[in-house]
């Protein structure tokens, strides 16, 4: 890009927006990072300056956050994974069904939240359209429990919800691929998997990226969907919510919280240099 | 056999794609179809067509307040979050890249968090640092948060490959910078600013999490669902699933259109 004259570079422009970030978002994140070092007396917080909140997640809920990363873990590669193969299948091998199959991936990204996991507590329920359509089929005799009200509820529900979220940074980065330089390698001899590999994984790494850690961090912190389908899956997001809906203990759900991001953000740069070690070499 | 063996995978994914593609659309196609449904049990086969869940949705008391809340802080979200978005995108549009990067990562951090840890961070601030009321205003600043990074993502886009050479010849011909971008810029961006209002349009009326610990008392549409998802399993849920499926759905049908045959 050519350097643009000085009279257009207005920085003020940036400021509205700037305001918006720092006064309602990077403040309260902040002040809400002072919190977890305080304290709670009789129901009150008290401006301290102590680790036990931190001490106390890692005692008390080391099991939730092991369940919840290794749940977060599974969803973020299966949605992944899901969303790759779907925009591989658009870019690539639909011809004239790329745009409508498109459409119709990105018309439920705004779907409503709660309205789809409503959808899949009576899609999943013991007389729900699933168990229903799998007895029809002949394929089980009696109707599944274990579908609702369990970990696979919240894998099924929260893979559908981050979906089409991260097929678009995937398919965004495919865009930019030419079909012609696929064809070539493969007429130079080039496998299907030399092929992803060499050519469709590197040029899709950020995008691959975006999605996994938007997916596992979605998660890490989801509290609605555990609730509603989840029965007895206690994660991570359920406790920091009853900190504050019940518990009124802000400073242990502050804790929490951190606690939880920077281990999966740890997590998430963790598994991108392997990824990049091992599949990109 | 090569050419059959090539033609049999391109079907596999074909297949793959549209099996995703069903994955995606029919839980929402349920919901739709069940809100239409004569039986109160969600499961099949249908028994009838009636409009008895809407009748009951709309004389809930409850109703009409959320709907109206739902609609003026979707409203504002849109109008504001393009306003200040498409703002922040001229200025990155014109900065060199690599800061323009930069700079949008750090903006976008939002849209990777959990809304929850936005949602009790902005409560806990403003109940207890600076005792700022919870109502529609801290909502909507919720929703800002979330959705201008979206906005400026999307204008930004468009003005990557904008031709400012247009916008030079007006400014040489002697218009004002704000004269060049009402009748030069803002023209050709219009259907992408349009598309980008809608999307946020659609995150505000889409979301719960934060919208729950920012709004104190009242509801929007999402904030009923929850109460009423809590309380019982009754079809009504289908009706009012709907419309909010119907509100936001259409607002990112639209959105695509206009971005899509003009943009």
């Amino acid at each position: 890009m050519l350097k643009r004259p000085a009279w257009e570079r207005q920085n003020w422009l940036l400021l509205p927006a700037a305001l918006i970030f720092i006064c309602a978002f990077a403040a309260p994140l902040l002040y809400f990072l002072v919190i977890s070092f305080w304290s709670v007396r009789a129901r009150i917080m008290r401006p301290d300056l102590t680790l036990k909140n931190y001490i106390a997640t890692w005692t008390d809920y080391y099991d939730a956050m092991a369940s919840t990363l290794l749940i977060a873990l599974v969803i973020g590669l299966l949605t992944t994974i899901l969303a790759f193969g779907f925009a591989y299948a658009l870019r690539f091998k639909c011809g004239r069904f790329e745009a409508p199959l498109l459409f119709l991936a990105l018309i439920t990204l705004f779907g409503g939240y709660l309205v789809k996991i409503y959808a899949w507590k009576s899609i999943l329920g013991r007389e729900g359209i699933l168990n229903q359509f799998l007895l029809w089929a002949g394929i089980i005799d009696e109707p599944l429990d274990a579908l609702l009200y369990s970990v696979n509820g919240v894998i099924i529900t929260l893979t559908y919800f981050l979906l089409p979220f991260a097929v678009l940074p995937i398919y965004g980065n495919m865009r930019a691929i030419a079909p012609a330089g696929i064809e070539a390698a493969r007429d130079l001899g080039a496998g299907q998997w030399a092929v992803l590999r060499d050519i469709v994984i590197p040029q899709c790494e950020k995008g691959i990226f975006i999605a996994f850690t938007f997916a596992f961090l979605i998660t890490a912190g989801d509290y609605v969907t555990p609730r509603f389908v989840g029965g007895g899956a206690a994660m991570m997001g359920h406790f920091i919510e009853l900190q504050f809906s019940l518990g009124f203990n802000w400073p242990m759900g502050s804790a929490m919280a951190f606690t939880v991001m920077a281990i999966s953000l740890a997590l998430v740069v963790l598994l991108r240099g392997l990824f990049r070690r091992r599949i990109l070499r | 056999m090569t050419r059959a063996l090539a033609i049999l995978e391109e079907m596999g994914w074909r297949a793959f794609a549209l099996l995703l593609a069903i994955f995606m659309g029919a839980p929402l196609v349920l919901v739709v179809l069940f809100s239409f449904n004569k039986s109160a049990l969600t499961s099949l086969p249908l028994t009838g067509f009636t409009l008895d869940w809407y009748r009951k949705l709309f004389s809930l008391g409850a109703f009409w307040p959320a709907l109206w809340n739902s609609l003026i802080v979707a409203a504002l979200v849109a109008v504001l979050s393009v306003a200040v978005g498409t703002m922040a995108a001229l200025l990155l549009a014109r900065v060199a890249p690599r800061r323009a990067e930069a700079l949008i990562a750090v903006v976008s951090v939002p849209m990777m968090l959990p809304a929850l840890v936005i949602g009790v961070a902005m409560m806990s601030c403003f109940v207890r640092l600076i005792d700022l009321p919870l109502g529609l205003p801290t909502v909507i600043l919720g929703h800002l948060v979330i959705a201008q990074p979206f906005v400026i993502l999307i204008v930004f886009s468009r003005l990557v490959t904008f031709d400012w050479a247009v916008v030079d010849s007006a400014r040489d011909l002697g218009a004002s910078p704000l004269r060049a971008f009402l009748t030069v810029t803002l023209p050709i961006i219009r259907p992408t600013i349009i598309g980008a209002g809608l999307i946020a349009l659609s995150i505000s009326l889409d979301d719960f999490v934060i919208t729950f610990f920012t709004i104190g008392a009242g509801n929007t549409l999402p904030t009923l669902v929850w109460g009423m998802v809590r309380t019982s399993l009754d079809p009504t849920i289908n009706a009012i699933a709907t419309l909010l499926i119907l509100l936001s759905v259409g607002s990112t049908f639209l959105a695509l259109r206009v971005s899509r045959y003009h943009g």
